[in-house]
């Protein structure tokens, strides 16, 4: 403004005007004027609107403003819209036009964008007729006429005549006058065509016009009643050019039927075909309401979608369907048919020999004797097992109750399958008696036992197929009597009872759906059938295992038992269960029914003696349970909720919160953990000085041993590298930093300057070593000690994770070549003289401030307790009767396990990590001169090393996965030498002996 | 009130709904009602005379429960389609879309001033949101539960909510408590008595239990009906002498509060009854089911 004031000058007083100018105008005008003198750089630069407010806003700014100014414009524009309409008051029908949402500025854009035609190209008039009509329109809703409605617009002249017309006219033509009258008749139907369109645009037009309703419907009126009349009249006038309004789907100019023009009629007969079936159609697709109708495209419709209500209800299939469809196939069919009696479709002719003609087959014949019923052969397993060299005769134990554990096993395993083998080995496993089943004692005479049940099955249903149809002929009351072991008139005392009944229908159920692989009836001994007589619920229970038993398929997880059984419990019945059900069956084979149920007996004995319960204490404790369980319930817990402040608000009420801070956001994902760093950053430091120590404690070896051990050199080498690789922070600083390979090659040649310089460092660092070989000591004992579950040793554990796998690799490779080995020795010891540094360097900023380092390693302990509470909150499951919930927890715990895997998974890795590290250091520390010397090393580069580091890690971290690659890049990198003078060994040799003291 | 009061008669039946209807609700005084069922609509009734006065629709997906305000100007109703609506009662229109359920809403409720909307949803939450400004954000999430929450009650200082964990959690917004009574089984339906001392609990065990909201014990089970899969109310009349519910196989249930024995039955309708709903102050009753209809029930 100073400028402005040394330019002009100025006489008498400004008129003070009123504040009409608004701030923003002020800041408009003022940025303008700045932008005048300081061109701003365009990104800086604001558009703003002729009032100076801001045109455009970021995405996450502007918000009312944007909204308000730039697109809605008026306080109006906010307000929804209302629609009221009733019987007498209608609602006008607002039509909206394009313009409705255009900007002023937009407005006149299009409309000198428009295109139209000049009057003076206007041939036929039509643009000037039309233009007249319009007129004609706009004045008559100004000032209504008499005659209500639009005029006819045949009553219109055109305003203006086009040169066309004057021409026409110069020639002797007139209006009404046709030009050419002789070929009116033949054109006559294309003019009818040809007006009834044209009536139908300008129909259309006239609608767009209009305003209101009323008239649109006055005009349509008005201008069908004269169709037949005019027709004569406008057969005179010369024929309308009417533009064939595009309604195929075709390419413009496309016609498919050029070189086909029969198909044309075709088409056009089923389209008109069509048009007589649309009512239908419009009806059909009105009666069917999408059952996905407003439900976005991602949420696709499953499970929970199904009707549950389905059985009670039935409205979905009272839907219309659909008739279009099939009645037009049939209109299709049917005049292909009549083309093909004709055998005219023009242009073609019918075929002497069609080639279409289905070739048939006969039936095959059936053989007089068949029976239309399928027999089922036996089990396919039963004649392989059959074959089977049988094993050899095993005299039974001595002890009697293995010897009977021994068969009764062997009886399940016949019955049920390898399966069952497989199962009580694994559940068994440490208990002796089970011995037999892993080879151990008794072994043979199982196997034997297994033959021999195998052998009996096989035989045991040959019979009952050979029973069968026997069974189902002549079955008199008399004879399942029999058979069931009834007595004729002693129906009264148990028949009644409610459990046989059950029973009896489990029976049925198990007849029915086991008709062809259990055809023996497995009701022949009822006694034997219920061996839990004592025990209703056992019963049931054993019942309900028969059924699912014989039902085959998936057994339930907890076949029959109650769910507030353990485990264990489940397991000893279930066993029992078998033994029962083989005893059963037995029975019903119809041998020794005494003998297996005296089996049955001492199975139940063997097994109350081996699994400690009986049937009825169990049951006892049961009752207990559900006893308790009955008091349990209704159990009231209390818990402290927080209340939002606002919904205190809305409930009027005090905040019981108030004053209070808000609660700590829960760490919900690694993310989180990221941003929040826990305390434990305190415990990591001193744990990540006690890890830095190590690498440090087997760099000496290079020095000492530089001429002799090669290969411990490489060891060292690939060890530190690699560890290299999997610190978190090599992740973090190869994102962050700038990766020059150039600099990291400076870092080396300035070295050896820089020398001087971080004496005085290192000896700060040093002190802090000392302190740092104390807590080694104290690392180790920990390390020893400490279980590599917790988060801190994990991570120490993973900054070293690989460790021994890349040794391992070095040392399955052997020394690669002899030649290569003075080389990749300095390199080697390049490499592990900077991670020396780069670890040592880590001290030293622990005591300045947090570093990235220890926040990836704080990060790293969130993210895993952060898994952890996720698997607790899984664990922790929900109400397994929500099918919806159950799969949701699958998944959360399917993702679980997968984190919890894969962590495992490290943490073993760590672990021998760690135990080869610890068997490392304790080789290494004797030697504690080498020790010192290493951490001298260290401290010389100490500061050098952060520079190089950026180079370094990002290629360590690359070479995670490229390890060969990046041994590669070493040997291609010669600057690099190896940088231990004889002087500094002299100096650090007097400075470690000084510590020694 | 003696046995013989009980609604047993059948007024009226409202039928307009195309399947289902999920739920009925008289309003604050008992002039009208609401249904919304499994057609995606919400319809407004005059029970007493048999009167259809209005629909709404705008779900996306079946309704499942809808709430009015005691002023009735504002409804509110909730969905297959994940979100709460909350709707103008005389215009029809949707005011505001409240999303943020990650699954069905099973139940929705007005407080006492209308001021917020709490749902509760298949995602094991229960949502309170702000009807007063145009957030659309909920106010409060309570996920505590550890399964779907089917349904919801709201009194002047509390949320009540009954999950299928086999709670109901009562959460005193006064003193920021939150008490869970565990009931051991599954928890369809919870309603208050209308002096708000007790909770009216529908379990899947196909028993209603009755519990004191002080102390959390169990004052009365009520059993004799059919609950095992569906989402059924149940409710005390407005004497809070009986206890009233439906049945899987259509029947509504009249209990004996104290004595727990069931007063009478019959059968209302053809099939599972979703819903009923008591008069506030006469001796009626409304009744919704799976078969499209709605009874009206008088004494």
């Amino acid at each position: 403004m100073s400028s402005d004031d040394e330019d002009f000058v100025f006489y008498g007083t400004p008129i003070e005007r009123e504040e009409e100018i608004t701030t923003r105008k002020k800041k408009a005008i003022a940025e303008a004027s700045g932008q005048l003198r300081t061109a701003l750089p365009p990104w800086k630069q604001e558009v703003t609107d002729e009032e100076g407010r801001r045109r455009f806003h970021g995405a996450f700014t502007g918000g009312f403003s944007a909204g308000y100014y730039n697109t809605v414009g008026s306080k109006e524009g906010w307000t929804p819209q209302s629609f009221t309409s009733s019987r007498k008051n209608r609602a006008e029908v607002k039509k909206q036009s394009i313009y409705s949402f255009l900007d002023e500025d937009e407005k006149a854009e299009l409309e000198g964008r428009s295109l139209g035609t000049s009057m003076q190209f206007d041939t036929f008039g039509f643009t000037a007729a039309e233009l007249a009509r319009k007129q004609a329109e706009k004045e008559q809703q100004q000032r209504p006429s008499t005659i209500p409605g639009p005029v006819p617009d045949e009553l219109i002249v055109p305003a203006t005549e086009s040169i066309g017309v004057k021409l026409l006219l110069k020639m002797g033509w007139r209006q009404g006058r046709s030009i050419k009258d002789s070929n009116r008749n033949s054109l006559y139907d294309a003019r009818r065509e040809a007006r009834k369109a044209f009536l139908a645009l300008s129909d259309n037009m006239s609608s767009q016009i209009d305003d209101s309703k009323l008239e649109e419907e006055d005009a349509g009126n008005d201008q069908d009643l004269p169709i037949g009349s005019n027709a004569n009249r406008f057969s005179k006038t010369t024929p309308a050019y009417v533009l064939n309004p595009k309604q195929d789907l075709y390419g413009l100019g496309y016609d498919p039927f050029k070189h086909a023009p029969e198909f044309r009629e075709k088409k056009r007969l089923r389209m008109s075909g069509d048009k007589e079936m649309k009512p239908y159609r419009s009806l059909s697709i009105k009666g069917k309401i999408g059952p996905g109708f407003g439900i976005g495209a991602l949420e696709d419709l499953d499970a929970e979608d199904e009707d549950v209500y389905a059985s009670g209800y039935d409205f979905q299939d009272t839907y219309v369907q659909e008739i279009e469809e099939p009645s037009r196939v049939n209109v299709d069919t049917l005049r292909i048919l009549d083309k093909k009696k004709d055998g005219v479709l023009s242009g073609f002719k019918v075929a002497t020999n069609s080639e279409s003609q289905l070739e048939r087959f006969d039936s095959p014949v059936i053989p007089k004797d068949f029976v239309p019923h399928h027999k089922f052969l036996a089990p396919l397993g039963n004649d392989g097992k059959n074959a089977e060299i049988p094993p050899p005769e095993v005299p039974a134990p001595e002890d009697n109750n293995l010897k009977v554990l021994i068969e009764g096993v062997a009886t399940l395993v016949a019955r049920c399958g390898k399966l069952f083998e497989d199962l009580s080995r694994e559940k068994n496993q440490s208990n002796p008696l089970f011995a037999f089943l892993s080879g151990g004692n008794g072994s043979d005479y199982y196997v034997r036992k297994l033959w021999e049940e195998r052998q009996k099955r096989g035989e045991q249903t040959k019979l009952w197929e050979g029973k069968k149809p026997q069974n189902s002929e002549q079955l008199t009351a008399e004879r399942r009597g029999k058979i069931l072991g009834e007595k004729a008139l002693e129906k009264s005392s148990r028949d009644s009872s409610s459990l046989v009944e059950s029973a009896a229908s489990v029976n049925i159920q198990f007849k029915l759906s086991d008709t062809f692989t259990k055809p023996a009836s497995i009701n022949d001994q009822p006694d034997i059938r219920k061996p839990f007589l004592d025990d209703p619920e056992k019963q049931k229970r054993f019942e309900q295992f028969l059924k699912e038993k014989y039902e085959g398929g998936l057994r339930t997880k907890d076949s029959g038992g109650s769910s507030n059984m353990s485990e264990a419990a489940r397991a000893r019945e279930r066993l029992e269960f078998e033994a029962a059900a083989v005893a059963i069956e037995k029975g019903n084979s119809g041998k020794e029914s005494k003998a297996t149920s005296q089996l049955l007996a001492d199975l139940t004995g063997a097994a109350g003696l081996q699994f400690i319960t009986s049937g009825i204490e169990k049951d006892k404790v049961q009752q207990d349970e559900e006893l308790i369980t009955k008091a349990m319930y209704p159990k009231r817990e209390e818990f402290q909720w927080r209340p939002a402040p606002i919904l205190c608000k809305r409930f009027d009420l005090i905040d019981p919160y108030m004053g209070k801070p808000p609660p700590a956001p829960r760490a919900r994902s690694k993310m989180d953990s990221l941003i929040f760093m826990p305390d434990s950053i305190k415990t990591a430091n001193v744990e990540e000085h006690i890890s830095t120590e190590h690498p440090s404690s087997s760099v000496p070896q290079v020095h000492n041993g530089k001429q002799g051990g090669e290969i411990t050199d490489k060891e060292v080498a690939s060890e530190v590298e690699v560890e290299n690789v999997e610190r978190p922070v090599d992740l973090y600083k190869a994102i962050f930093s700038d990766d020059s390979d150039d600099e990291e090659e400076n870092t080396t040649s300035d070295q050896v300057e820089d020398t001087q310089k971080k004496i005085e460092v290192a000896n700060t660092t040093l002190n802090r070593l000392i302190a740092g070989d104390f807590l080694e000591s104290l690392g180790k004992e920990l390390g020893l000690m400490v279980p590599p579950e917790t988060p801190i040793s994990e991570i120490k554990a993973g900054g070293r994770g690989p460790q021994k796998e890349a040794v391992n690799v070095d040392k399955g490779n052997g020394d690669p070549l002899p030649s290569e080995k003075k080389r990749s020795d300095s390199q080697y010891i390049v490499g592990s003289s900077t991670n020396g540094e780069r670890t040592e360097m880590k001290p030293d900023n622990l005591h300045k401030s947090t570093d990235v380092f220890l926040s990836a390693v704080t990060r790293i302990d969130g993210g895993q307790t952060a898994d952890r509470v996720s698997v607790g909150d899984s664990s922790k499951g929900r109400f397994p009767n929500a099918p919806g919930e159950e799969r949701d927890l699958n998944t959360h715990r399917t993702l679980n396990r997968s984190q919890s895997s894969s962590s495992s998974e490290d943490e073993r890795s760590r672990k021998r990590a760690s135990r080869h590290r610890h068997k490392h250091r304790r080789s290494s520390t004797p030697d504690s001169d080498a020790s010192s010397d290493s951490d001298d090393y260290r401290d010389r580069h100490h500061s050098k090393s952060r520079r190089k580091e950026k180079g370094s890690s990002r290629e360590k971290s690359s070479s995670r996965r490229h390890s060969k690659h990046h041994k590669h890049r070493r040997k291609d990198s010669p600057s690099r030498s190896h940088r231990s003078s004889g002087t500094d060994h002299e100096n650090r040799r007097r400075k470690k002996s000084k510590y020694e003291d | 009130m003696s046995a013989a009061n009980l609604p047993r008669t059948e007024a009226n039946v409202l039928r307009a709904h195309e399947g289902a209807v999920l739920a009925a609700r008289f309003n604050a005084n008992g002039e009208y009602c609401l249904s919304c069922g499994k057609d995606r609509t919400i319809r407004l009734w005059n029970p007493h005379r048999g009167l259809h006065i209005k629909t709404y629709k705008s779900h996306g997906r079946e309704v499942r429960d809808v709430h009015v305000t005691l002023d009735n100007s504002k409804l509110c109703s909730c969905g297959g389609d994940r979100q709460v609506f909350y709707w103008d009662v005389a215009t029809g229109r949707v005011i505001r879309k409240f999303r943020g359920h990650d699954s069905e809403v099973n139940a929705v409720k007005f407080n006492e001033y209308a001021s917020v909307v709490a749902s509760a949803g298949y995602d094991r939450s229960v949502r309170a949101w702000d009807c007063r400004s145009h957030s659309t954000e909920p106010i409060q999430i309570i996920d505590t539960f550890s399964d779907s929450v089917m349904s919801i009650c709201l009194t002047k200082t509390e949320i009540i909510a009954g999950s299928v964990d086999g709670t109901f959690r009562t959460f005193d917004i006064r003193i920021g408590r939150e008490i869970s009574d565990d009931l051991g089984q599954p928890v369809n339906c919870i309603s208050l008595s209308n002096d708000g001392n007790c909770v009216l609990a529908s379990c899947l065990d196909s028993t209603l239990r009755l519990l004191d909201r002080s102390t959390g014990e169990l004052l009365q089970e009520y059993k004799g009906h059919t609950c095992k899969s569906f989402k059924m109310d149940c409710c005390l009349t407005n004497t809070d002498a009986h206890v009233t519910g439906g049945s899987e196989d259509g029947y509504i249930y009249f209990w004996d509060l104290v004595d727990a024995n069931v007063v009478s039955r019959f059968r209302a309708h053809s099939s599972v009854v979703t819903s009923v709903s008591y008069h506030p102050k006469d001796d009626c009753m409304i009744s919704a089911s799976v078969d499209g209809t709605i009874g009206v029930w008088k004494a």
